[in-house]
């Protein structure tokens, strides 16, 4: 792998995962919630994706569904799809606070994810589905790594612009008034219940539309690639990168997806060298969460530059 | 003929098997349009228990609490706060990640705080307004110097104001203040009890929660006193002083007599 294509990888699946922390991000350091199934929307959208845009099944295929659509409609339904997932596991989960919702949304992500492995007529259990359906961007003379990289930037750019323009208005204050204290903001006529609901289903379609553009990318939907790890992950991008800003999140993750590209890249003599470099990944990565979490230093540099 | 703004009518309410407020037959009490009602009391008498039934964050166990001719037996506390009703805390509490201006606007501001209008940036017009609004409330109690100040800087006193100016901004039909003199230094005091008389005498209703008699007994209309979650006696402030149950009941029965 060249320098090129490692920056590919970073800025493709960077980007790409940042959506994942910009929205978690919007629910947790805005609204309060901490949700512990952010696969679940992940995979809610990848696989819409992929049913709305695959072939009718044939020969061996266990999957019920194959709307064969255009690209655009598998997208638009992976959104979709999200956001009915969030308001199925947001309406019942939401009353509760803290931890609670935390386990209950964890449940939630992992009662899909059975669902996935066990349902065959979904999305072909644990084979999954492979192939597919993309855009090619070859066919406007486009190479493939770049456009994808590309789309993955500006999806994650317009998150943030989104949210952005979201919390700058007096929306964003009044949701900052319901995290900071759920009494007062009563007492002022806040509807805690709405306002919740709102952020929970809204941060959950660009983390939908994420995954369309994964399953575009990677060309396979199955259970395996959304376990609970890709909630973990994000979450530890997003304490890496600092909870209190959109800048902060996305440099979070793409400080980890590199780092996780870069071992990915040196070319290993054996697979026994390759096992080492992925465990002593796990571990690094694990110690960087401690220190980081021990330390807040980026939460101390912001710190001392809004003093400064 | 002045009309019933809050009626609060034969409520009961237990904490476990202890009957917090209501003795035999309830508590019941009326509060005229216009009215300035002391809320007094022993410790322990309810006073705070009745301040969170008629404000929705408690639901009585029988009994009614009417606002303006609504039942609020079934609203919660954000839909009473909607019907008209402003209330602080025995606490101040303030929102720590928005700025002093932004305390108050976001009492103000509940139409504004949609999706829809986030997007379509017609928020943007109406917030001059708030803005002048809410600055015009923070100069009426004594907040102006700190609008830009973040809530983390102001004093107790400071927090107690700020709260009361985030109610006043709502523009509410009755407002409920817990004990706004608690930690409340004599200068600011004094810049609060003449916030009060002159709200009463713009025709604003007023219900306050007070240990501090004297305070209250000099600008109040109407004492309501309470004692064991009952109604031990209710009247003009003169009647009150007078009044040899109450006397028994703040300084002790050798008083009496």
């Amino acid at each position: 792998m060249n320098l090129v294509q490692l920056f590919l990888a970073v800025v493709m699946f960077g980007s790409l995962f940042s959506v994942l922390t910009l929205s978690l991000n919007l629910q947790y350091a805005r609204g309060g919630m901490i949700n512990f199934g952010t696969v679940a929307y992940f995979a809610a959208g990848a696989y819409a994706y992929a049913i709305v845009t695959q072939e009718p099944p044939s020969g061996l295929d266990q999957y019920l569904v194959g709307l064969h659509g255009p690209w655009w409609a598998g997208f638009l339904a992976a959104g979709v799809a999200a956001m009915a997932f969030a308001v199925l596991t947001g309406w019942p989960t939401l009353r509760l606070r803290g931890e609670y919702l935390a386990l209950t949304t964890f449940a939630f992500a992992e009662m899909l994810h059975s669902l996935l492995v066990n349902e065959r007529r979904i999305g072909n259990g644990t084979v999954g589905l492979a192939n597919v359906e993309r855009p090619d961007p070859g066919s406007l003379g486009l190479p493939d790594a770049w456009t994808y990289a590309g789309a993955a930037f500006v999806l994650m750019l317009a998150t943030a612009l989104v949210f952005r323009h979201l919390l700058a208005s007096p929306y964003g204050r009044a949701i900052d008034a319901v995290r900071d204290d759920e009494g007062a903001a009563e007492a002022i006529g806040k509807d805690i219940a709405r306002l919740r609901f709102e952020v929970f289903v809204i941060s959950a379609v660009p983390i939908g539309f994420a995954g369309a553009l994964y399953a575009m990318i990677t060309t396979l939907v199955s259970p395996d690639l959304f376990t609970a790890e890709v909630t973990f992950f994000v979450w530890i991008a997003l304490v890496l990168g600092g909870e209190r800003t959109i800048l902060g999140a996305v440099l979070g993750t793409m400080a980890l997806v590199g780092f996780q590209e870069l071992v990915r890249a040196i070319p290993f003599e054996s697979v026994r060298a390759a096992e080492i470099a992925a465990a002593g990944e796990d571990i690094v990565t694990g110690v960087l969460f401690i220190l980081i979490l021990r330390w807040q230093p980026f939460e101390a540099m912001m710190k001392r530059r809004r003093a400064a | 003929m002045t009309r019933d703004l809050l009626v609060v009518d034969r409520v009961v309410k237990r904490f476990g098997g202890l009957k917090a407020v209501g003795g035999d037959d309830g508590l019941s009490f009326a509060v005229p349009e216009g009215t300035f009602l002391g809320l007094i009391g022993p410790n322990g008498a309810g006073k705070s228990t009745t301040f969170n039934l008629i404000s929705g964050v408690l639901k009585p166990d029988s009994g009614a609490v009417m606002l303006d001719g609504v039942d609020l037996a079934q609203a919660r506390a954000s839909r009473i706060a909607a019907l008209g009703l402003g209330r602080t805390f025995q606490t101040p509490r303030a929102f720590p990640s928005l700025s002093v201006l932004d305390n108050v606007i976001v009492g103000a501001d509940n139409e504004g705080e949609r999706v829809g209008m986030a997007f379509s940036g017609r928020w943007r017009i109406r917030e001059r307004a708030l803005r002048e609004k809410a600055a015009a409330v923070l100069a009426r109690v004594g907040l102006s110097d700190r609008i830009g100040d973040r809530v983390g800087n102001l004093s107790g006193g400071e927090l107690r104001m700020l709260e009361v100016a985030r109610q006043l901004v709502r523009d509410p039909k009755i407002l409920l203040l817990d004990e706004p003199t608690a930690g409340v230094d004599p200068s600011l005091q004094v810049k609060l009890s003449k916030i009060l008389v002159d709200l009463h005498a713009e025709g604003r209703t007023l219900i306050v929660v007070e240990h501090n008699l004297h305070f209250l007994l000099r600008i109040a209309d109407r004492v309501v006193v309470l004692q064991n979650g009952r109604l031990l006696s209710q009247g003009t402030p003169a009647e009150i002083k007078a009044d040899e149950r109450v006397i028994a009941a703040y300084l002790g029965a050798d008083h009496a007599a």
